[in-house]
C-alpha cells in the first residue's frame, strides 16, 4: 500500500510541470498533503501515539487543509488565475521534470545504505528539484509559494524515511512547516496586493 | 547558570517591551538588555570549554563572535533610539521587542553545540529580523520582508536536508545524538558522498545567512529598506551567525576524506561572491545596496580563506571580527546621511562633506578601513589570507581575488568621494540639508579606532582566542 501511495506523490509532482493553472496547483499541493498524512501512518506506526497524532495532525490539517485553503486566499486577493506569460512553457518543464527524476534514481541509488530507502529517497531527491524548478522557471509569487511547499514536502519525505528511528528530526521538520505557514502564507502573502505579485522594485 | 538566566531576562525584556508602551521605560530595558549580554559574553569568557543547559558549550569561535555582538549591541541600541523617536508607541515596542529577540537568538546560534538547536535559532533569526525590516510598514518593505523570510526559509529548508543526511549517520544504532562532539567520531566511516551532500545543502542553505553566493540576495534587498541600525546587524553579526553554522560542519568534517571537496565548494562560492560584488558595485546607485556588496565580498574573502586554510584561518577570523565593526560603523553613518541628504540614490547624494562634516570625515574613513588600506586592522586579515594563497602556491587565485579587488577598490572610493565632494547629479528633493549632532558620529569613531588599534598591537586574548577557535582544523 505505502509504495502505491509514493507513486502517487511521484505523479503529482509530474502533473505539477505540465499544467499552468493556479487552481490546479492548489489542488496538487492539498493531495500531497493527504498522501503524506497516509505514507506517515503507515511508515511511523510502531512510534508513539502521541508523536504520531501530531504527525498526523500536522499532515492532515496543515498540508493537506490550511495551506490550500491560505494559498486560495492569496490568489483571490491577487486575481492571477495562470501562471506569468513569461514563464517557461509546460513542454519544456516537462522535460526538466523527467531529467530530474533520472537524476534523482541515480543519486538515490549511489547513496544506497541499510538505514534508509532508496525509494524515499528516489522521491525526495525529485521533490526537491521540481521545487527549485518551479521557483527558478516561473515568475509569480504564487509559483514560487508552491514551489517552496514542494520543497517542504521533500524536507517532509526526507524526515519520513527515517522516521521511527528520529521523531525528533520529524518535529523540528514540522516547526519549520508551521513557520513558514504561519510567517510567509498568513502575514505576508493575504497582505500582497495584485499589483505586488511579481515584487520587482527592489533592484539594482 | 548564567546563560539560562541571560535567556530568561531576554524573555522576559522582550515581552514587557512589547507589553510597555512608555518610550522611557523601554529605553531603560534596552541598556538593562544590553549590559545583560556585555555580563553573559563577561560569564562566557570565563567559562570556555563548558557546556550548560546541555546543547551550548562556550567554544572560542562561538565566544568570540558573541563578545562582537556584545560590543556592538549598545552602539545599536543608541542609535535606534534616535531612528525610532518620531514612531508611534507601538513601532517603538515591536523595534525594540524583535531587537532584544534577535540579539538573544544570535547569541543561542553562536553557542549552539547540536546540530539541531542550531538550526532553530537559525531559524528564529528570521523571525525576529522580519519584524525589524518590515518597520516602516511601506509597501517597499513589505516587499523586502517578503524576499527576505521567503528566500530564507528555502535556505532554512535546505540545510534542514543537510541536518538530515547527517542525520542518516545518526540513524545508526551507535550513534548517541546530533551533537558536533558525538557526529565527530563517527564522520570517517560514513560514505563520503553523504558528506559532500550535507555540506552542499547546509553551504547554500546557511549562505542566506552570510550573505554569501548563491544566496547572497536575500541580504542585499534586506539592506535597502532595514533601518539603518538593524543593517547594521544584518550585515555583521547575522552574518557572522551563517558564518559559524557553515564553520560549525566544516570543523565537523574536516577530518574526513571531503576536506578538498569542501575546500573547493568554499573557494568557488567565495570567488563567484566577490564576481558578483564587484559586478554590481561597479553599477550601484544605491548606497546602501553598495555596503550590502561589500559585505558580500568580505564575506567571500573569509569563504575563500576558509577553503586555503593555514594561515588564512586567522586572517578569516580576523575579517570577520573587524569587517564587523567598521561596516557597523559605515551604516551608523547612514541613518545619519538619510536624515542629512534625505535620500540613499548616489546620483542625488553630494557635497557631504559641506552639509554633514563630521559625517563625510566618518564615511571617508569608513571607507579605507573596509577596502582594507593600512592602517586598517583589515589589510592585516587579507594579508594573512593572501599569504595563505601565495604560501600554497595558488597564484592564479591571488590573481583573480587581487583583480575583483582592485574593481572593488574603484567602485566603492569614486562612489564615497563623490557623496563627499561632488556636486549631485540629480536633484530630487526640494528638502535643504537636515542638521545631525556630531557627536553622533563618535560611537562610529570608537569602532574605527579599535580597528586600526588592531593593525598595530594584537592582544594577547585576542590572538589567543582566534587561534584556538580553528586549532581543531588541519593546517
Amino acid at each position: 500500500m505505502i509504495n502505491y501511495l509514493i507513486v502517487a506523490f511521484a505523479l503529482t509532482l509530474v502533473y505539477f510541470a505540465s499544467t499552468e493553472r493556479i487552481i490546479t496547483y492548489i489542488r496538487l499541493i492539498g493531495l500531497q498533503g493527504l498522501l503524506l498524512c497516509g505514507i506517515a501512518l503507515f511508515e511511523l506506526s510502531d512510534i508513539n501515539l502521541g508523536n504520531l497524532l501530531f504527525i498526523i495532525s500536522e499532515t492532515l490539517l496543515f498540508k493537506a487543509f490550511m495551506m490550500p485553503f491560505l494559498l486560495s486566499k492569496i490568489v483571490d486577493a491577487s486575481g492571477v488565475t495562470k501562471v506569468h506569460r513569461l514563464a517557461m512553457p509546460a513542454f519544456y518543464t516537462l522535460l526538466f521534470s523527467i531529467a530530474s527524476l533520472l537524476i534523482s534514481v541515480v543519486l538515490a541509488a549511489s547513496m544506497m545504505n541499510n538505514y534508509v530507502s532508496t525509494i524515499y529517497m528516489t522521491i525526495a531527491l525529485f521533490a526537491l528539484f521540481t521545487g527549485l524548478i518551479l521557483i527558478v522557471t516561473h515568475r509569480l509569487i504564487v509559483s514560487h509559494l508552491i514551489g517552496f511547499m514542494i520543497i517542504e514536502n521533500a524536507v517532509f519525505f526526507f524526515s519520513l524515511a527515517m522516521g521511527s528511528k528520529m521523531p525528533m528530526l520529524i518535529n523540528v521538520g514540522i516547526l519549520l512547516d508551521i513557520f513558514v505557514g504561519v510567517l510567509i502564507l498568513g502575514f505576508f502573502g493575504l497582505r500582497l496586493k495584485a499589483h505586488t505579485n511579481e515584487l520587482t522594485r527592489l533592484k539594482d | 547558570m548564567g546563560l539560562f538566566a541571560f535567556f530568561a531576562l531576554s524573555v522576559i525584556l522582550a515581552i514587557l517591551t512589547l507589553l510597555i508602551r512608555n518610550k522611557a521605560i523601554i529605553r531603560m530595558i534596552m541598556l538593562l538588555f544590553s549590559a545583560a549580554h556585555i555580563a553573559v559574553t563577561v560569564y562566557a569568557w570565563k567559562n570556555i570549554g563548558n557546556t550548560e543547559l546541555t546543547y551550548f558549550t562556550f567554544n572560542h569561535s562561538g565566544v568570540l563572535l558573541m563578545s562582537v555582538l556584545a560590543f556592538l549591541l549598545l552602539p545599536v541600541v543608541y542609535h535606534g533610539f534616535i531612528y525610532v523617536a518620531g514612531d508611534d508607541a507601538r513601532k517603538y515596542s515591536i523595534y525594540h521587542s524583535s531587537l532584544i529577540a534577535l540579539a538573544a537568538f544570535m547569541t543561542g546560534a553562536y553557542l549552539a553545540n547540536n546540530m539541531t538547536v542550531l538550526w532553530i535559532f537559525v531559524e528564529a533569526t528570521t523571525l525576529a529580523v522580519a519584524a525589524l525590516i518590515y518597520h516602516d510598514r511601506t509597501e517597499i518593505a513589505l516587499e523586502a520582508t517578503w524576499k527576505y523570510v521567503f528566500i530564507c526559509s528555502t535556505g532554512i529548508a535546505l540545510a534542514y536536508l543537510g541536518i538530515l543526511f547527517l542525520g542518516f549517520i545518526y540513524g545508526r544504532e551507535d550513534a548517541a545524538s546530533l551533537s558536533f562532539e558525538d557526529l565527530a567520531g563517527m564522520i570517517n566511516t560514513v560514505n563520503p558522498l553523504y558528506l559532500k551532500i550535507a555540506f552542499l545543502f547546509v553551504l547554500v542553505g546557511y549562505s542566506t545567512k552570510m550573505g554569501l553566493f548563491p544566496m547572497h540576495t536575500v541580504t542585499i534587498d534586506a539592506h535597502s529598506v532595514a533601518p539603518p541600525p538593524i543593517s547594521a546587524l544584518i550585515s555583521t553579526t547575522l552574518m557572522n551567525v551563517g558564518f559559524i553554522a557553515i564553520f560549525r560542519v566544516y570543523t565537523l568534517f574536516a577530518s574526513s576524506p571531503v576536506l578538498g571537496f569542501m575546500n573547493n565548494a568554499l573557494i568557488l562560492s567565495g570567488v563567484l561572491s566577490l564576481l558578483i560584488a564587484a559586478g554590481y558595485m561597479l553599477k550601484a546607485k544605491h548606497v546602501k545596496r553598495m555596503l550590502a556588496y561589500s559585505s558580500l565580498e568580505n564575506m567571500g574573502l573569509v569563504a575563500i580563506a576558509l577553503g586555503i586554510g593555514g594561515q588564512a584561518y586567522y586572517g578569516a577570523f580576523l575579517l570577520i571580527v573587524l569587517h564587523s565593526f567598521v561596516k557597523s560603523g559605515l551604516f551608523f553613518q547612514m541613518g545619519q546621511l538619510h536624515r542629512v541628504l534625505h535620500t540613499f540614490k548616489l546620483d542625488e547624494t553630494g557635497k557631504y562633506m559641506n552639509a554633514y562634516p563630521a559625517g563625510a570625515l566618518v564615511l571617508i574613513t569608513g571607507m579605507i578601513l573596509i577596502l582594507a588600506f593600512p592602517p586598517s586592522g583589515m589589510f592585516l586579515a587579507e594579508f594573512f589570507i593572501f599569504k595563505g594563497m601565495i604560501f600554497q602556491g595558488r597564484w592564479i587565485l591571488a590573481v583573480i581575488v587581487m583583480v575583483l579587488i582592485s574593481f572593488i577598490i574603484y567602485a566603492m572610493s569614486t562612489r564615497i568621494l563623490h557623496i563627499a565632494y561632488s556636486e549631485p547629479k540629480e536633484y530630487a528633493t526640494p528638502l535643504p540639508p537636515g542638521k545631525v549632532n556630531p557627536a553622533e558620529t563618535i560611537t562610529q569613531f570608537i569602532l574605527f579606532a579599535v580597528v586600526i588599534a588592531l593593525c598595530f598591537v594584537q592582544p594577547p586574548f585576542l590572538a589567543e582566542i582566534i587561534n584556538q577557535s580553528f586549532f581543531m582544523l588541519p593546517n
